[in-house]
């Protein structure tokens, strides 16, 4: 119970130290009037620009010092308001903005999250369990192939032979379907995404499933006469999976980072094409958002790993 | 088996047997021709150094071996049936209910996660086709039957909830739940306390007995085998030396290395402080073993025909006592170089 409580005040303090740290870096580095009203903001000689540049400070309580703004940001975010947007009149409100396209990205991200474990764990398997052998060096060398391999070069390859070539899969994203076909429009992008983690995931996991093939109670379970596809399932996987879960607990900011490139070829709407645009324009409520959103998920995610590690292994339990 | 009478059945007729690992250094001979026979219901000690190939040797009887890189020849037949040449599948259905293992380390031959009364229901599901709650009930009186106590607590602990000599129990628990006719003990009590390696030994002898089970006991420790085997084979090198009825080899042995190996065991009627008798050198590169003797560059008795000429099995006065030596323990070449050896250690010790 202590761990858990410690837990979560830890992940509290993250979450503010990111959120302070974010606000102060953007409003030190930029200029949120100039962000706000563009040139007019310099335009302090012209009566019209000096009005909307008293508005605008008004709004934006830009006269306030740093922290008292952070201050009011914060207390306005936990209350589920996320801000103005500067740009675009202000409209529509980052929380809505937010809460359209958040499900889109979550949607991807879990659907390549999902298809990364599924695709690396019975891969991890097949290998480990014939490592050295000709069928083991040749997934190491598509391993190597998938994961040097840029997220843009992969999405432009897929989607060129299953889309264009073949016709299997849709082309884009179309936020007006139904969510079945929208579902099945995520496949693809979602698979760019996944590939290459898969990839990573499996290394990982065949190195320590061959660590554990080794050990004595593997020889004990086949001397029980267990066939081979059920010790590896029964006996090596579970004792093989702390690194794994740890990775994939952490690899969670790769995959919203992947989503960015993923989102703009596939053309989603989703919070990474958003991210793109709000930090080239410096838009910082967005920015700011989407920053914690992220990491939001991060804290959670890992959060589960943590809860995962209890449940794989009786001896870390408390 | 014929002369020995129509009601002794042979369990274990071994002959010949070659295990051999391929390695990047060259062939190494594990187990090099190695015969031998067990009966039904009977205790065989196998002896030797770390290295002798002991544990190779019953680990290729069951034929629980890495699955490359092994050559395995010779016969090895189980109630009259040849299972040498079987493939792994065809073994899964002998592994666990005909033959079992008990394994060394009870620390790490349980799977960490997996609760001990899965781990002994596994096989009883799998061979004897139990339910899941049949199989915990059997489980249970398994866990009896080796004396743990509050058995059905147990059944829902992991491994490391329990002491080591449970943990041994329970091992013992999962090799006998299906009724092995077979059992293998590869060091049972190394890993373990000196006050519960007779607890343990002592289970696994009164279990051999009332389930008229077959018990190969492998291990380094002649002290061990003595209260609990009925016959003993001795290993050098992935030979066999020496084999005996127990009784037998403790009165007459005739290989110097089981001489050797017996007088390393401290002696309670020796004075404290007395150095243990060692045996000198390491054992031999089963890569390039010696030519002749294996033992020979090792043994205080090698005489120059040892290093050249390899001793065969010969029968010694009561014909199921063998042994491989040119110069066996009582021979006249024995007795010579013992006297020239006690002289040389007083001259020694004088001076000191």
């Amino acid at each position: 119970m202590r761990f858990w409580l410690q837990r979560v005040a830890m992940a509290v303090l993250l979450l503010l130290s990111v959120s302070a740290l974010t606000f102060g870096a953007m409003n030190i580095l930029g200029d949120p009037l100039f962000n706000i009203l563009g040139p007019v903001a310099g335009d302090v000689n012209n009566p019209d620009s000096v009005k909307l540049i008293e508005k605008a400070k008004a709004e934006f309580d830009l006269d306030e010092p740093l922290v008292v703004r952070y201050g009011l940001w914060l207390s306005d975010f936990v209350r589920g308001d996320m801000g103005v947007q500067f740009s675009s009149d202000g409209q529509p409100p980052v929380s809505d903005l937010i809460k359209e396209r958040l499900p889109r990205t979550a949607t991807l991200v879990l659907l390549a999250q999902l298809m990364a474990i599924v695709i690396a764990i019975p891969w991890a398997l097949a290998t480990a369990s014939r490592a050295g052998k000709l069928s083991d060096r040749i997934s190491t060398m598509n391993t190597f192939f998938l994961v040097a391999m840029p997220n843009f070069a992969l999405a432009i390859i897929l989607k060129f032979v299953l889309s264009i070539k073949l016709g299997w899969m849709p082309l884009t994203y179309v936020a007006n379907d139904p969510l079945s076909s929208r579902l099945w429009q995520m496949v693809l992008p979602a698979l760019t995404i996944a590939l290459p983690v898969a990839a990573v995931f499996q290394r990982l996991l065949r190195t320590d499933l061959i660590t554990t093939l080794q050990q004595d109670f593997i020889l004990m379970a086949r001397a029980k006469g267990l066939s081979r596809r059920r010790v590896l399932f029964r006996h090596a996987l579970r004792p093989s999976l702390f690194s794994f879960i740890t990775v994939v607990g952490l690899n969670t900011g790769a995959l919203i980072g992947g989503s960015i490139v993923v989102e703009t070829i596939f053309r989603i709407p989703g919070i990474g094409s958003s991210l793109v645009e709000s930090v080239l324009r410096e838009d910082f409520p967005v920015v700011l958002a989407i920053v914690m959103i992220v990491a939001v998920a991060f804290v959670l995610i890992n959060l589960l790993v943590d809860i995962l590690y209890s449940i794989i292994d009786p001896r870390v339990r408390r | 088996m014929i002369e020995n009478g129509a009601d002794v059945e042979m369990l274990l007729e071994i002959s010949d047997l070659k295990t051999h690992f391929r390695t990047p250094r060259g062939t190494v001979r594990a187990v090099d021709g190695v015969s031998l026979t067990l009966e039904r219901g009977k205790a065989l000690g196998i002896v030797g150094e770390s290295g002798s190939g002991k544990t190779i040797l019953s680990r290729s009887i069951m034929g629980l071996l890495p699955r490359h890189g092994v050559i395995r020849e010779g016969s090895v037949k189980f109630r009259g049936q040849e299972i040498l040449g079987k493939s792994t599948k065809e073994m899964q259905s002998v592994w666990g209910r005909e033959m079992a293992m008990i394994f060394q380390d009870p620390m790490t031959s349980l799977n960490p996660v997996m609760k001990v009364g899965r781990q002994i229901a596994e096989p009883l599901m799998l061979h004897l086709g139990m339910s899941k709650a049949e199989a915990r009930q059997t489980a249970e009186k398994l866990l009896r039957d080796v004396r743990i106590p509050e058995a059905t607590r147990r059944l829902d602990q992991y491994p490391h909830e329990l002491s080591g000599g449970m943990r041994q129990r329970v091992m013992i628990a999962i090799a006998l739940a299906c009724g092995p006719t077979l059992l293998f003990a590869d060091e049972p009590t190394t890993a373990l306390d000196v006050t519960v390696q007779a607890q343990i030994l002592e289970l696994i002898n009164e279990q051999r007995r009332d389930r008229n089970m077959s018990l190969i006991l492998v291990t380094h420790d002649l002290g061990v085998v003595a209260g609990f085997t009925d016959e003993i084979a001795v290993m050098y090198g992935g030979k066999l030396v020496e084999k005996a009825p127990t009784k037998v080899l403790f009165e007459r042995m005739k290989m110097p290395y089981t001489e050797a190996l017996l007088q390393s065991i401290p002696r309670l009627d020796q004075p404290s402080h007395s150095r243990l008798a060692v045996i000198p050198g390491r054992p031999p590169d089963l890569v390039n073993p010696p030519k002749g003797c294996r033992f020979a560059p090792r043994c205080a008795y090698a005489r120059d025909r040892c290093l050249t000429e390899e001793p065969q099995l010969t029968v010694a006065e009561s014909p199921d006592h063998v042994y491989a030596c040119h110069y066996p323990v009582g021979s006249p070449e024995y007795h010579e170089r013992r006297v020239e050896l006690s002289k040389a250690s007083t001259a020694v010790g004088g001076s000191i």
